[in-house]
């Protein structure tokens, strides 16, 4: 068969498609590139190779700049906001899946419908709401909004995912005796792994990078997250010029997505699409 | 079952108490206490939140800057859901029809900007427009148009459209990928028909391939115009806070400069009763005008 396989329309589509990937991988390899250059380099030669490849940059970042520290509440976030999410997205998504009862759509498509509504309007109450919880400019307090933010999509993978469970061993596991909370526990979480693999990385991902509601939330530079902590030296950059550290820092930040990406690029991508695709 | 009914229901709560508690308490009430708020002048500290009725409607209505805000959140729409949705659905069609090897890798690039942080594309962006140092402008001097160059994201007129190519490059690799579920579902017998008939690659694409993906089509610019109404002011935050001159400004980036900048509260609440009224607005028009019989051969 001809179609669609002449040598020259080939590679007349490949052109854009080569123009395309330059367009991607040139600004994040330049990055990279840049946070081993020294100021004076980057100035002379912005977008060539370092002629050396030196940490200082990385150095500055962690010690001057207290990346540290805000690796360190990213990581908290992430952790604690994912575990929360699934926490709470768990039973919900088991009973919403598998158990009859009054309100069941209605409360599924409450929890879906809010993915689609703009979350602006609520956090201005929830700046205040935290106020009088305490938990205002904490990390845990974030961790806790994080958790809540991602409900709706976990619930939604979630309960797709369940449905694809036989219903045959809670059944079986039933008439053994098990109680309710036993087979929630002992068969349907780990028969959901798969799925609650896909949420967690989706979560985890996204709580990494978000940067709006640490924002609004946090105020003390003890307690912001990484995208804070760079956005705050991006503003200083425009003062003190230091770029090195300013890429080292986005490289920091970036090394974790990169990591997962290369580990569960499979994963990632079905679960965005997913996620997507739920109209 | 051999549980009894009170156990079930004891089962039953202890599966969505607690989360629907913490849902109310952290979305629920927030949203319509925001709807609440935005009848209040109100500066932050408690004891002073005054009932002022529609004012603040009244002033969102005179207030010049408004008007700019919305244009420039649909001039984003539109620019968007124009630029993703032409290149992902070339690029969809390319990977899938072309048989071309190195297809994985092209997907495996093109997706990964998907995953990347706002504050790391804004700010990567921030140094391409760079008028000095900036890929953009040393490009434009390399192939001798240096009077095309200009400080990109601090000129009134050019900062807004300097803020669609990141968005574009961002978002390109997810909707790509959407497209490309929806060809791969495209039974090979259609395009064989066609070929038979003497379409040629153009027709086919146009009445085979285009008409079969249409849901993906459909969900793709719907998730488009929902994540940028929701989500634009992100971007605007990081690569210009609305400047300059207001001339980026969208209506989240001016949501968070009333309230949490010049801590008009109840102001702020009512920009954001009237995102969430626009968007759930456009939602709702643009799913009418999409609506299309699903095709079947």
């Amino acid at each position: 068969m001809k179609r669609k396989g002449g040598f020259f329309s080939r590679s007349f589509v490949r052109i854009p498609l080569i123009i395309w990937s330059l367009a991607v991988l040139y600004p994040i390899v330049w990055m990279i590139l840049g946070a081993f250059k020294s100021n004076a380099e980057i100035y002379s030669n912005p977008w060539g190779m370092p002629e050396s490849f030196n940490f200082s940059n990385f150095v500055d970042a962690w010690t001057n700049y207290n990346i540290d520290i805000s690796v360190f509440n990213s990581l908290i976030v992430t952790g604690l906001g994912a575990l929360l999410t699934l926490a709470m997205a768990i039973p919900t998504s088991y009973a919403l899946e598998r158990m009859r009862f009054r309100g069941n759509r209605l409360l599924f498509t409450l929890y879906i419908s809010a993915m689609m509504i703009p979350m602006v309007l609520g956090w201005i109450p929830l700046f205040f709401l935290l106020m009088q919880l305490n938990l205002l400019d904490n990390i845990f307090g974030l961790a806790i909004v994080y958790a809540v933010s991602q409900l709706p999509f976990s619930i939604f993978v979630l309960t797709s995912f369940m449905a694809t469970i036989p219903k045959s061993l809670e059944e079986a596991a039933s008439i053994d005796g098990m109680s309710p909370y036993g087979i929630l526990w002992k068969i349907i979480t780990p028969l959901s792994t798969t799925g609650i693999i896909t949420v967690t990385i989706m979560n985890m991902i996204q709580f990494w990078n978000e940067y709006f509601m640490a924002l609004i939330f946090l105020q003390s530079e003890e307690n912001y997250t990484l995208a804070l902590a760079i956005d705050y030296i991006s503003n200083e950059t425009q003062y003190t010029n230091a770029w090195g550290t300013l890429f080292a820092s986005l490289v920091i930040a970036i090394v974790p997505v990169i990591i997962l990406y290369a580990i569960f690029q499979r994963r990632i991508v079905k679960g965005m699409t997913e996620g997507a695709i739920k109209g | 079952m051999v549980q009894s009914k009170k156990q079930r229901n004891l089962f039953l709560a202890f599966c969505l108490v607690p989360t629907f508690l913490m849902f109310s308490v952290f979305t629920l009430y927030p949203l319509f206490n925001g709807l609440y708020y935005s009848f209040f002048e109100w500066s932050g500290a408690s004891s002073l939140a005054e009932f002022v009725g529609f004012d603040n409607y009244k002033r969102l209505l005179n207030d010049d800057i408004i008007p700019l805000t919305i244009l420039h959140d649909y001039f984003l729409v539109v620019t968007k859901v124009i630029g993703i949705m032409i290149l992902a659905t070339f690029f969809a069609v390319a990977l899938t029809q072309m048989k071309i090897k190195e297809a994985p890798f092209y997907r495996i690039v093109f997706f990964f900007p998907n995953i990347m942080s706002v504050v790391v594309i804004g700010i990567l962006w921030m140094f391409i427009y760079n008028p000095s140092l900036g890929l953009v402008n040393s490009g434009l001097e390399f192939i001798g148009l240096e009077s095309w160059t200009r400080p990109w994201l601090g000129s009134e007129d050019w900062a807004l459209p300097s803020l669609v190519l990141p968005s574009v490059w961002a978002g390109i690799g997810l909707f790509m990928l959407m497209l490309m579920g929806g060809i791969s579902n495209i039974s090979k017998s259609y395009y064989e028909a066609a070929e038979i008939d003497g379409a040629t690659e153009w027709q086919q694409f146009w009445k085979v391939t285009l008409p079969l993906i249409w849901p993906q089509i459909k969900i793709s610019i719907l998730y488009i115009i929902i994540t940028t109404l929701n989500g634009s002011f992100i971007i605007v935050q990081v690569m210009t806070k609305g400047g300059p001159n207001n001339s980026t400004h969208v209506m989240g980036s001016y949501l968070y400069e009333q309230a949490f900048v010049k801590y008009n509260f109840g102001y702020g609440a009512t920009i954001g009763v009237m995102i969430l009224v626009l968007s759930l607005i456009t939602v709702l028009i643009m799913q009418f005008f999409m609506r299309r019989e699903k095709v079947e051969y």
